[in-house]
């Protein structure tokens, strides 16, 4: 059986004394969209944090690409974990920079100590091939633009082409349309099943709307409390799963 | 308005909306439980700042009756100033050359402290300081440079490199120091730390995310604030020349101590374009950087 891009078990984390994630156990392989759905606070964005190193869990393993992040520390740990990008529903890129410029820093973890310091010593090379991941997303027209003067669903593309950038084969993506309009989050969508299916990316989305997940994903993750109560393909995804999954949030209004 | 007017469209739309909506229901305000409090608290305040006035009146002689009397001396001083000595070679060449002195200890000491500032300012911000011991210990540097004025620093590096110039320079550097590398920790805090973390995700050394995820964002800010600083310096530069580090400020003090006062006049003038041109041009550099 083929070996998942990333695996997640008995992941847990508190904060201040609060259960927030409980015996979390998922899987996520290349070629696959899944969708983590759940209620505001169930725990969706801590799960992906946890992944990328932006939160620290109490317990678990979690694997990328077979390797145990625990195993690795400091500067290993660091290139281990960059074997997934993160994209933010705020999109985090530099608006002052170009758009190009803002991809290459995704592969800072690979570059010369020079252009550590400015993108002006970035390589041709290195530019090339952010000007190839700016055309995979539809932004190679805008590549020295700044990032501050493109549409919020173009600055989303240029962040997707950061990652491509970053060399990732995990792609983990908080709410990536949920601050865009219903056609650029369409299209941003659409992007993403396509780099799963066709480049053969494992990608990870926290989706705000359910009928999201079932017209992009593969399979959808249902989080409530920090706790995993779905895990199927989208087509079992029925209106009493939602409402189950979306019930704490409806109790709390 | 007159009433004779027939009422458009509008104002009828109006008439009707306002008679179809009520009123809002009237309520009791509840009474407020801290108001006993909130009075004291206020009768405290002014109490204390009034006591604190009269403290610091007799605390500096303060005493309006001493400038209507003295009046006669500073009328002479002013007539002496007048009319100002325009002398070129004697007066104006001299203070031209000395005011450019001034300028540049002002520019040498803003630059010169950037590299010592920003080093600081990074281990400084929470947002960006490696380590609490780090941040703590350049926090203490920062406030000892600040705390120190700069005319103290200056008559500390006279003593080492003797009056002149370069001493003012190596004080502004020092003060500037302190109080730009705040500065600039504090708009370091203040930016978002989004970019960093997309940075440190993607692999990125701790020196990476800070040259490509803090510092682009807070350039602007960076810059306004060390146009300020040079505004700032170049006036500081003008009180060291008083203490022999040179510049126009030297003039003004030798012109005053040999009773010179229509030569100090024309100094006093030419440090005021000088001021007026540094304002208005670091304004006009900080408004374009804004767009
Ligand atoms: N940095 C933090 N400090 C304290 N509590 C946090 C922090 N981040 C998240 N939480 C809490 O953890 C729970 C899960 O948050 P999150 O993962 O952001 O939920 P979701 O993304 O599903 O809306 C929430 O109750 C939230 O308040
Ligand atoms: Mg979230």
């Amino acid at each position: 059986m083929e070996q998942a891009a990333l695996k997640v078990s008995s992941l847990a984390k508190s904060y201040n004394g609060r259960r927030v994630l409980d015996d979390v156990d998922f899987e996520v392989k290349r070629g696959e969209l899944v969708a983590f759905l759940g209620a505001n606070g169930s725990g969706k964005s801590t799960t992906l944090k946890c992944v990328a190193g932006l939160a620290e869990p109490d317990a678990g393993r979690i694997e990328l690409e077979g390797a145990q992040l625990s195993e690795f520390s400091g500067r290993q740990l660091q290139l281990a974990r960059s074997k997934a990008a993160m994209v933010f529903q705020k999109i985090h890129l530099v608006p002052r920079r170009t758009a190009l410029d803002n991809v290459c820093a995704g592969a800072l973890a690979r570059v010369n100590s020079l252009a550590s310091v400015s993108p002006l010593f970035f390589s041709r090379e290195l530019r090339e091939e952010a000007m190839g991941c700016l055309e995979r997303v539809g932004m190679a027209d805008r590549a020295l633009d700044r990032v501050g003067r493109l549409s919020g669903g173009q600055q989303q593309r240029v962040a997707v082409a950061r990652a491509l950038c970053q060399r990732a084969s995990v792609l983990l993506a908080d709410e990536p349309v949920s601050a865009l309009d219903p056609n650029a989050a369409e299209h941003v969508m659409e992007l993403l099943a396509e780099l799963a299916h066709n480049e053969n990316l494992a990608v990870a989305a926290v989706l705000h709307q359910p009928d999201l997940a079932l017209r992009h994903a593969d399979r959808a993750i249902g989080l409530m409390h920090g706790r995993i109560t779905f895990d199927g393909p989208v087509a079992s995804l029925n209106q009493n799963v939602l409402d189950t999954l979306y019930s704490p949030e409806r109790n709390a209004a | 308005m007159s009433i004779q007017t027939p009422p458009r469209p509008l104002d009828t739309a109006l008439e009707s909306a306002s008679v179809r909506t009520p009123a809002p229901a009237k309520l009791p305000v509840p009474a407020d439980p801290h108001r006993g409090r909130k009075a004291m608290l206020w009768g405290t305040a002014t109490a204390v700042i009034v006591v604190l006035h009269l403290l610091a009146v007799a605390g500096t002689d303060f005493d309006p009756t001493l400038l209507v009397d003295g009046w006669q001396g500073m009328a002479r001083f002013v007539s002496g100033a007048f009319p100002p000595n325009l002398d070129w070679e004697e007066v104006i060449k001299p203070g031209l050359d000395a005011t450019l002195v001034t300028l540049w200890i002002g520019l040498l000491g803003t630059t010169l402290s950037i590299p010592s500032a920003l080093l600081l300012a990074v281990l400084a911000s929470r947002t960006t300081s490696p380590h609490p011991v780090a941040y703590q210990i350049s926090r203490a540097i920062l406030s000892f440079f600040r705390a120190v004025p700069d005319i103290v620093f200056a008559l500390i590096f006279v003593t080492a490199v003797g009056l002149g110039p370069f001493a003012g320079v190596l004080a502004l550097i020092c003060h500037n120091t302190g109080v730009m590398g705040k500065l600039w920790a504090e708009s370091m805090e203040e930016t978002d730390q989004g970019p960093q973390d997309a940075l440190a995700t993607a692999g990125a050394s701790r020196l990476q995310q800070i040259t490509h995820g803090s510092l682009p964002l807070v350039i602007p800010q960076f810059v306004g604030l060390l146009l300020y600083r040079f505004d700032v310096n170049v006036r500081s530069s003008l009180v060291l020349g008083l203490v022999g580090a040179g510049g126009i400020g030297l003039l003004i003090n030798q012109a005053i101590k040999s009773f010179q006062f229509d030569t100090m006049l024309t100094h006093i003038i030419i440090v005021l374009i000088l001021i007026i041109v540094v304002d208005q041009a670091s304004g006009f550099i900080r408004r374009k950087l804004a767009v």
